[in-house]
């Protein structure tokens, strides 16, 4: 373990590491456009320059490997002097067209700039090179080849991730620009990462482009709930009304904009997929289901569920406690699937197709996985596949009458279509049952025949907890609010559960609490022992195979 | 510099009025004096045509170049908006009444245009922040200040009635950091009719909407 001094301040620091890396270990900034920790060192921008004792000339702190006694300042006159002379450098034909540009307002230029330049162009405008502006490269990305400063942060990624090398740098010296082939879009399916990681405006997301200047957003650290992956994101959506008294103007329940990947080094690095990226999306494919129904008309939900707790306890009271059961979703949290657990006392299942075959299997080499549920893996811990046997067999036991109430709780795949024939066995398990309610997010035709049906609140619009493939324990939050009257499903149950006599508390910190003590397996977890990046789970359910594709 | 009498910048006549009260003496023929200064006011307003009174609103008195009234969208040459969409107005807006939606221009040197500009005219604080945040002089103000409206969706005013109105060609421009205007101008239905980019793709041009600025109740 070399030690060496930063800043006056000593270290101990890992051998084979780079000075940039320890400076970012331990909180001290150095400027950079070029590095990103996943994506491999090139060191172009000369933006990371320290000074280092006994050196002659100042070195690059991205590829400047730590050494015994290393004495490194970072702050001095000499360093702040070329971090302005970059500046100029990299500024010198920027078209300066802020107002019109994505990524105003989360620019790596305009933050530097104002730290460590603040200069006059030495060219004017009028006379600065014109290149390529808004092309395409790909379904989701534009370049503008103007506003670029070459750091090949999109070349390295499709170098050394997705291994497809769509992006390039061609032409050399002052003609150089980054670009595709004619015949090769950049279309793989990790695109939309090379708009996160480019630090300037040249490259933005044909998807949000023009939607909202990015200083009216708010992020909420969230998890995608596109597969069972997990990955780690954040959700970009209004924070605050923006105009005046009109309908569709004032954001009152909040609008998601966009998901940037958030860095877990054990999860997903700092990518996403294309199809996580835009999964938001789906939440509008459909209309959304905003008020209870029952019978033709609309109700609201917290009058309806004392006559749902009466008619399950009916049901229970005259043919046994094998007559009611749950279909619940993957795609519900954790203190969902544990609540209604306990409301059905056991009899629950989360089975629609073939998630647990698919849960740990990988689509491809980097992130996504066939199931595309982000918490089978939590509703298996839990015990939720049992002899149920899932949808097929409720269908079988509903057909012969040994269940006649039953609550279904659907979800929509975020990402992909949900399968034709599992919506028509839902079609059936309804019809076939005597008293059935349904809680779903959207207002789908084969729901309308239920007994009851409740709209529940969907993926970034409920706080709770899933566990991906590899039982990371991780924390979804809400960012917007439900629309209407929808509830999560952990607050209907948490009230079915207060009408049957247990006092439990809407609040899923709470909820928590109780599965921590509850359950073995999360013992001694809970939100705070969470937090931002999650926490990996004692022992895994089952073994986990290697299966590669 | 000397100081100026009576402490004014100008030279202002300084009345002593105490004094001037105490000269005065009420007697008839004061009473007669005051007659007169009626009759004669009476017969200089009927033969001369002298009145001092304003026939508002038909007549108003004149208004400050500064003055900052309802807001105009500027165009450029060719009468297409000048508005870039950056949303430094609507930032910078501390009622929060302007509501722009962005699109992709045709022009990839302009890149980006509104398809939407709302003002509501009711939030509106009339400030003038906008036309100080703006950076490309797109949003002026007018001297126009009535707002008379039959229901409360007409005082949203969209991007046609931001560019043109009657009230413009009425009252002229007012509140404009930059005057005159380096770049921008404002619409003229007579030379500006032919537009090349169209400020609004699939809806009619703005002059075509000029006529129909003034609703009629039902």
């Amino acid at each position: 373990m070399p030690k060496l001094t930063i800043d006056g301040q000593a270290y101990e620091a890992e051998r084979g590491k780079t000075v940039i890396q320890i400076a970012d270990e331990v909180g001290i900034d150095i400027p950079r456009y070029c590095y990103h920790p996943d994506i491999g060192i090139e060191g172009s921008c000369r933006m990371c320059m320290v000074e280092v004792k006994g050196a002659p000339k100042l070195m690059p702190a991205c590829a400047t490997p730590i050494a015994e006694g290393m004495e490194i300042r970072t702050k001095t006159e000499r360093v702040h002097e070329a971090v302005r002379y970059a500046m100029e450098f990299l500024l010198l034909h920027h078209p300066i067209d802020c107002p019109v540009c994505d990524q105003s307002g989360e620019c790596w230029l305009q933050d530097y700039y104002m730290a460590h330049a603040g200069h006059d162009s030495r060219f004017p405008l009028g006379q600065k090179t014109r290149r390529r502006k808004a092309f395409d490269l790909g379904p989701l990305v534009k370049l503008d080849q103007e506003r670029c400063i070459l750091c090949t942060r999109c070349v390295r990624f499709t170098r050394n991730v997705t291994k497809t090398n769509e992006v390039q740098v061609f032409n050399r010296g002052h003609r150089s620009e980054i670009g595709i082939f004619e015949d090769r879009p950049l279309n793989n399916p990790y695109s939309g990462n090379v708009v996160d990681i480019c630090p300037v405006g040249a490259l933005t997301s044909s998807d949000f482009r023009f939607q909202v200047r990015v200083w009216f957003l708010k992020g909420t650290p969230s998890v995608c709930a596109g597969c069972s992956t997990g990955c780690n994101l954040r959700i970009d959506h209004s924070a605050r009304a923006v105009g005046g008294g009109t309908p569709g103007y004032t954001a009152t329940d909040g609008k998601i904009y966009r998901t940037i990947g958030r860095r877990n080094v054990d999860v997903n690095k700092s990518w996403l997929c294309d199809e996580g990226r835009l999964s938001f999306h789906t939440l509008e494919h459909w209309p959304r289901l905003r008020s209870a129904m029952t019978g033709g008309e609309t109700r609201a939900v917290v009058e309806l569920l004392p006559g749902i707790h009466e008619h399950f306890d009916s049901i229970r009271k005259a043919y046994g406690n094998s007559a009611i059961a749950a279909l619940v979703s993957a795609t519900n949290t954790i203190e969902a699937l544990f609540l209604t657990k306990k409301y059905f006392d056991g009899r629950v299942d989360f089975r629609l197709g073939k998630e647990v075959e698919l849960y740990e299997q990988r689509q491809d080499d980097l992130l996504r996985r066939l199931d595309k549920h982000p918490n089978t893996r939590g509703a298996l811990d839990l015990g939720l596949a049992n002899e149920l046997n899932g949808l097929s067999g409720l269908l079988r036991r509903a057909e012969r009458k040994e269940i006649r109430g039953m609550w279904i709780s659907f979800h929509p795949q975020l990402v992909g279509q949900d399968a034709p024939e599992i919506l028509e066995q839902l079609r059936q398990l309804i019809a076939a049952l005597e008293f059935s309610v349904v809680s779903t997010t959207h207002d789908f035709g084969w729901a309308r025949a239920a007994s009851v049906l409740l709209p529940m609140a969907s993926w970034a619009e409920e706080k709770g907890t899933y566990t991906n493939y590899a039982g990371r324990l991780q924390i979804t939050n809400r960012a917007v609010m439900p629309p209407g009257d929808a509830w999560p499903l952990h607050a209907l149950m948490a009230e079915l559960l207060n009408l049957s006599g247990v006092q439990v508390s809407h609040d899923p910190d709470v909820i928590f609490d109780w599965i921590s003590r509850e359950v073995p397996l999360y013992a001694g977890v809970d939100y705070d022992a969470i937090g931002f990046s999650g926490a990996a789970l004692a022992q895994p359910a089952e073994p986990v195979p290697e299966v590669v594709r | 510099m000397t100081p100026a009498k009576g402490g004014y910048a100008v030279d202002v006549p300084v009345m002593n009025v105490s004094q001037k009260a105490r000269q005065e003496h009420a007697t008839v023929w004061s009473t007669f004096r005051a007659f007169a200064v009626t009759l004669r006011r009476l017969f200089t307003s009927l033969f001369k045509g002298d009145t001092p009174t304003i026939y508002y609103p038909e007549q108003t008195r004149p208004y400050s170049e500064r003055f900052r009234g309802t807001h105009i969208l500027t165009v450029r040459d060719d009468g297409s908006l000048k508005c870039v969409a950056c949303y430094m107005c609507a930032t910078i807006c501390p009622a929060e009444c302007i509501y722009i939606q962005a699109g992709e221009h045709p022009n990839p040197e302009i890149e980006k245009f509104p398809t939407r500009f709302d003002i509501d005219m009711m939030r509106c604080i009339y400030c003038g922040f906008c036309v100080d945040a703006c950076p490309e002089e797109a949003i002026i103000m007018s001297r126009e200040h009535h707002q008379c409206a039959y229901n409360r969706d007409e005082t949203i005013y969209g991007i046609e009635k931001l560019m043109a109105r009657p009230g413009i060609d009425a009252k002229g421009p007012g509140y404009r950091p930059n005057r005159p205007m380096a770049e921008a101008k404002i619409f003229d239905k007579e030379t500006q009719k032919a537009c090349p980019i169209p400020s609004v793709i699939d809806e009619r041009h703005p002059a075509v909407l000029y006529e129909s600025m003034i609703r009629k109740r039902d």
